[in-house]
């Protein structure tokens, strides 16, 4: 386990099998998690406890990802959280299009754990 | 149109949005003033008494009537044929769009549908072998691996469904841009040395032009390069070498992998490009790896040649034009 000071990390995701899996990943390396199964639960998750960054999926029911993103980068008080897109969703300007509304990174499922855990690493420590 | 299934009304309907108007009304118009124009001339003639009965006598009477008969027979007959074909054509049209946007849906479905529950298995495995659920043994910990390599397959086999499917589909986009070869094959030769290293295999370079550059998608250029190297490494021996040759010739790149492996047989050579076609000494791989590297290649006009020899090795040639941007078709 690694000693990380205790960052707080929303997972918005509709598939709880997954919600269980990052969440159990996560904490194992010292971040606090809060989980979000649907798009509107997310948003509102977000301006209550304004996490250090977002896993955000985008196939999500009540809104889907895109509405999520769209509304926390266009409030003045949520805008500034970074925002790491997890999805299952391939296109071919879907990156820059994620990148355009404000997402700070984009992992397609199936990723590895570990590059998943490197990304994170990475963005909270800019 | 009374014929068509729900599907074709369907496309039909969107064909009809994307025209913004309905082509049937043109068509109707078009023929309507074909009516109207000899009806109009018909009336001038009668109001201004330039017509007389005593031409209608006689043979040359019959003659006019019976070609009257005929244009006006040959005129409703010419415009149900041309409804007809227009009609067909629409129908036509209007499945292939249907069609495509099934397509599109089957490839959305299938992404989130599999991809969802592999991600869930993938990472839940992985938090139980770190040992993040509580502590597990050897046995333990040696079936999980079982698991996880089992899922990684499957995980293989949808990425790869999924792009043969986009392929064949014409739902993938070639993004062109100069493509330094040598550049791209070093990118995955550091990819796969873990894998050769573990069988001891030797990879060597042979660019005769490092600074040889196509203009060609990397990423779709990248995936058949590894695929390649890939099955050298994998259907080489141990100790055994892997060389990958690149160099002009005219206007074509060719690019070369030859290994020293097992080699393939006449009858299995055929075979070697069919989808799912897993030859009989090989046990891994989803089939498909080759099937998609032949149709990336003819994307972007070129092709993959395989020369083999059992017992001595194989040697895929990789041809791709230089540069596209010239021989406009």
């Amino acid at each position: 386990m690694e000693n990380h000071p205790a960052k707080r990390i929303l997972i918005v995701e509709d598939e709880n099998e997954l919600l269980l899996g990052l969440s159990t990943l996560l904490k194992a390396q010292g971040y606090l998690t809060i989980a979000a199964s649907d798009a509107l639960f997310g948003i509102s998750l977000t301006h209550k406890e304004k996490p250090d960054l977002i896993i955000l999926d985008l196939g999500l029911p009540a809104g889907g990802g895109f509405h999520v993103l769209e509304n926390i980068k266009s409030s003045t008080i949520t805008k500034g959280i970074p925002v790491l897109i997890l999805t299952a969703q391939q296109g071919v300007d879907l990156e820059e299009k994620l990148r355009f509304m404000g997402a700070v990174g984009y992992v397609r499922k199936p990723f590895e754990p570990e590059l998943l855990l490197s990304q994170i690493r990475d963005i909270l420590n800019k | 149109m009374k014929k068509q299934n729900k599907s074709q009304e369907l496309g039909l309907n969107l064909i009809l949005q994307e025209l913004k108007e309905n082509p049937y009304r043109k068509f109707n118009l078009a023929f309507s003033l074909m009516v109207i124009m000899p009806f109009l001339v018909f009336l001038y003639i009668l109001v201004n008494r330039l017509f007389s009965f005593n031409i209608l006598i006689g043979n040359i009477g019959a003659i006019l009537l019976l070609s009257l008969f005929i244009s006006v027979c040959g005129f409703f007959i010419g415009v149900t044929i041309l409804k007809n074909i227009l009609n067909k054509i629409i129908a036509y049209a209007a499945q292939a769009k249907h069609s495509d946007q099934l397509k599109s849906t089957f490839v959305a479905t299938v992404s989130h549908e599999l991809k969802n529950p592999l991600t869930s298995i993938k990472t839940n495995i992985y938090n139980i072998f770190a040992g993040f659920t509580g502590q597990i043994n050897a046995e333990q910990k040696s079936v999980l691996e079982l698991c996880n390599s089992t899922v990684e397959r499957m995980t293989r086999l949808v990425n790869d469904l999924l792009d043969l499917h986009k392929i064949e589909a014409g739902m993938v986009d070639v993004r062109r841009k100069a493509c330094n070869l040598a550049q791209v094959a070093e990118k995955q030769i550091n990819e796969l040395l873990t894998l050769a290293d573990k069988k001891s295999i030797r990879i060597v370079r042979d660019f005769s032009d490092t600074a040889l550059c196509i203009w060609a998608d990397e990423d779709k250029l990248a995936r058949v390069m590894n695929n390649l190297l890939s099955n050298a490494i994998k259907f080489t021996p141990d100790a055994g070498t892997v060389t990958i040759k690149i160099y002009p010739v005219d206007k074509f790149a060719r690019i070369e992998c030859i290994d020293t492996g097992y080699g393939i047989t006449a009858d299995n050579l055929s075979r070697l490009f069919n989808k799912f076609e897993r030859l009989d000494t090989v046990k891994e791989g989803t089939g498909l790896g080759l099937a998609i590297s032949k149709d990336i290649a003819e994307m972007h006009r070129g092709k993959i040649l395989v020369e083999s020899e059992v017992g001595k090795g194989s040697k895929f040639i990789l041809l791709l034009p230089r540069d596209l941007r010239i021989k406009k078709r």
